[in-house]
């Protein structure tokens, strides 16, 4: 009896648990509408509530640890999305084999072409000394280029570069700097930090830019040779500003004068800052959902789902009478259980996730179905009621035990190799089975044996009367 | 008690039977293969008018003469804040492999071609899978199917006895290239949520089985001597069949409305759960017992 009692204990503090976390007032509640506002807890995978998937591979040079510049990547990528707004946007890094890729994940998106721009710059952040400065519509041509040898490969010296707000205007750039001992660049890599504030010494805004220790040196290299010229900041081949050095620069830190208004000096700090991308980037896979689509599936899918919920919860009562009421309770407290766990841990609900949890109606109701076969048994042995549930269960346990591990098995394999909405599916296929193996032998057994009066035995044991005599 | 024993050598050539006729299909006809393992591009777009798919296809070529072999299909109509959109799926064999300016030509000339019609689109879904990325894929669907394998093997192995393995993994082979023979004859697209249905129904098609085993192996204790290893399979079968038509069919009734409404980005996963489960049934009542008959009387003890 005390043992039954704990069960009776364990499943109540279950399932009120699973309901508090269901119902825990979030912050989002108000955003979602339609179905999802009963599911306002539960995190919704990109492929549901609409966004953008974005997958690129670096293109590294031989030789280079990709593990060395993941980080970076990411960072920069985190720098580009905030400044433009996508605040939400996960960014993250995937492993697959021995590959290394970058993931970003904008959810809600509507402009994805704006937002893979932002992310597909491809171009870094440099410093190059202007030449000359042209007006035209279209680039002009260099017609006698110079080249040095840089890393190995011969790049040529001059270029022309598109200033970043007027179309018309092109700075003919030095992109490489020839003095010292041998021909270098000037990337953002150098760059440590860079900030807006007032010039307090004259009027106007001013950009703080601090170096690190490798890049000052070049940069005291530069100032000395190019003082009275000026020296273009381009990024992803376009000038964000090119100011006139003024003297050479022996500290870690140099300013930018002479900007007009403050929006301007915060925009021109926030592209040095955020622009520098170390590596070229491919896109490997593109998955873009858009919010109406995911949404009018899913609720076909709840919807036929319930349909199927409703018919087996039918069929079971037709089927099993009492126990069949017992195992709707189950199925009822089993999703409940399972949708508490998403929301309790945040795991990301997909498409093939809300499969999964279908499949675990399936799982409940087979668990059932195992333990009333073997009550059946022992009712037609002629045990009573009580006795018949325990030895039932007892009996039924090592089946269900083999029979769910291996689907959960199963479940493992495909999370650990899966990726995206896929691995939602095995997600809420294991704790779904899981789940189910607690509801089957320790919420269904509570009820059952608190109430095996209620179970029709002469139905059973008259079969068995009736077995007996042939 | 229905005697699935006897009539066993029927059912085995049934069986090999279907397993050929599904291989021979898998060979000849093949796939369906989805974007995920055939790379590609595929997109889903709304209109407000009704189109041909002749007209879609006319558009497409006129932006480039290589999209015209693309794959149309006409999807259920949307339902969007009471005013009806129609919803085509266009899959492109190639990737854009990568180029955000492929991509956005491809958008702006649809949207302007459409609008000289007077007819108003949106891209609602657009998928891009370089060559690559179907790839990798591709292999860690098979990596995925041979390591559950093996773990599983191993599992029954050790709760039950080896030839039960063997006999497990032969009805879940039986189970799958039969159910791959279904999705090749009817055309249904292979994409990721497949692979998901095949490894849902490995796990179902397994537990079917484990569950006929387990009785078996009850029985064997309790009857041994007393009645041939040939009776003691049937009758465990016939204790269970209940459970197993019960499980199946409720599974089924749940797979079905959602087959039928689910619409096209979960159909290829149901109709691999609808098929699965009434031939993982039958294979588990027919198949993976009866074949272990021979083996258990070679070793006689469990």
């Amino acid at each position: 009896m005390k043992s039954h009692k704990v069960r009776v204990i364990i499943s109540v503090v279950v399932i009120l648990t699973a309901l508090l976390m269901f119902f825990w007032p979030s912050k989002t509640a108000s955003e979602n509408t339609g179905v999802f506002k009963y599911f306002s807890n539960i995190k919704l995978g990109l492929d549901i509530k609409g966004g953008s998937m974005l997958e690129y591979n670096m293109k590294l040079d031989e030789g280079t640890d990709p593990n060395e510049i993941i980080d970076n990547v990411i960072l920069v990528l985190r720098k580009r999305l905030d400044a433009a707004g996508y605040t939400e946007a996960v960014v993250s890094k995937v492993v697959s084999g021995n590959k290394i890729r970058v993931r970003v994940e904008i959810p809600g998106i509507t402009d994805i072409e704006t937002a893979e721009k932002l992310i597909g710059s491809r171009g870094k952040l440099y410093f190059a000394e202007v030449i000359d400065v042209q007006t035209s519509d279209t680039k002009p041509v260099i017609r006698r280029n110079k080249y040095v040898v840089i890393n190995g490969k011969e790049e040529p010296i001059y270029d022309y570069v598109r200033d970043l707000y007027d179309e018309t205007t092109w700075y003919k750039v030095q992109k490489y700097f020839t003095f010292g001992k041998e021909p270098f660049e000037f990337t953002g890599t150098e760059v440590v930090d860079a900030n807006a504030d007032i010039n307090t010494r004259k009027k106007g805004f001013l950009v703080n830019l601090k170096f690190s220790s490798q890049g000052s040196k070049k940069f005291e290299l530069i100032t000395g040779n190019l003082v009275g010229k000026r020296l273009a900041i381009i990024l992803d081949n376009r000038v964000i500003i090119a100011p006139v050095v003024n003297q050479k620069i022996t500290s870690s830190s140099a300013v930018i004068e002479g900007i007009q208004t403050i929006e301007e000096a915060r925009n021109v700090a926030a592209l040095i800052k955020a622009g520098n991308l170390p590596v070229d980037l491919v896109k490997f896979q593109e998955r873009t959902t858009g919010p109406t689509l995911g949404r009018d599936v899913v609720e076909t899918i709840v919807k036929a789902g319930l349909l199927g919920l409703l018919v087996v919860m039918v069929y079971m009562i037709a089927f099993y009478g009492w126990m069949g009421v017992v195992a709707d309770i189950a199925l009822l407290f089993n999703s409940v259980l399972l949708l508490g766990v998403l929301a309790g841990t945040h795991a990301i609900l997909t498409l093939p996730g809300l499969a999964g949890i279908i499949l675990t109606f399936g799982t409940t109701v087979d668990g059932n179905v195992i333990i009333y076969e073997r009550i059946k048994e022992e009712l037609r042995h002629g045990r009573p009621p009580l006795t018949a549930v325990r030895f039932g269960f007892d009996k039924a346990f090592w089946t269900l035990f083999d029979a769910n591990l291996t689907t959960v098995l199963a479940g493992v394999v495909l999370y650990y190799f899966a990726t995206g909405t896929v691995r939602g599916f095995a997600i809420t296929l294991i704790i779904g089975v899981l789940g189910s193996m607690f509801t089957n032998l320790v919420v269904s057994r509570a009820i059952l044996e608190s109430t095996s009066h209620l179970i029709n035995v002469k139905k059973y044991q008259s079969a068995a009367v009736e077995e007996g005599k042939r | 008690m229905i005697d699935f024993v006897g009539k066993r050598k029927v059912f085995i050539l049934l069986s090999l039977l279907l397993v050929i006729t599904g291989l021979i299909f898998v060979f000849t006809k093949g796939f369906n293969l989805g974007v995920d393992f055939a790379g590609g591009t595929e997109f889903v777009i709304s209109s407000d008018k009704e189109v041909s798919i002749n007209e879609i296809r006319n558009i497409l070529s006129s932006i480039k003469s290589d999209y015209a072999t693309a794959k149309i299909a006409k999807l259920k109509n949307l339902n969007v804040k009471n005013s009806e959109l129609f919803q085509y799926s266009v899959v492109l064999k190639e990737s854009l492999s990568g180029s955000t300016a492929l991509k956005e030509e491809l958008i702006k000339s649809m949207k302007s071609k459409f609008s000289e019609k007077d007819i108003k689109i949106d891209f609602l879904e657009f998928n891009d899978v370089s060559g690559y990325a179907a790839e990798e894929i591709k292999s860690y669907a098979w990596y995925a199917v041979i390591i559950s394998l093996v773990l599983l093997l191993a599992y029954i192995t050790l709760r039950f006895k080896f030839s039960f393995g063997i006999g497990a993994i032969i009805a879940l082979a039986h189970d799958i290239i039969i159910t791959m023979g279904f999705y090749s004859i009817f055309g249904i697209e292979i994409n990721v949520a497949a692979i998901a249905a095949f490894l849902t129904l490995a796990g179902y098609s397994l537990n079917d089985t484990i569950v006929v085993y387990d009785k078996i192996r009850e029985n064997m204790k309790k009857l041994r001597g007393k009645k041939s290893i040939e009776e003691i399979v049937n009758t465990s079968i016939n204790e269970v069949i209940v459970r197993s038509i019960n499980t199946s069919l409720t599974t089924f009734l749940v797979v079905l409305p959602i087959l039928i409404w689910g619409g096209r980005a979960i159909a290829p996963f149901a109709f691999g759960l609808a098929v699965g489960v009434v031939v993982g049934t039958y294979s588990s009542l027919y198949i993976a017992s009866p074949i272990v008959i021979g083996w258990i009387k070679k070793t006689k003890v469990l």
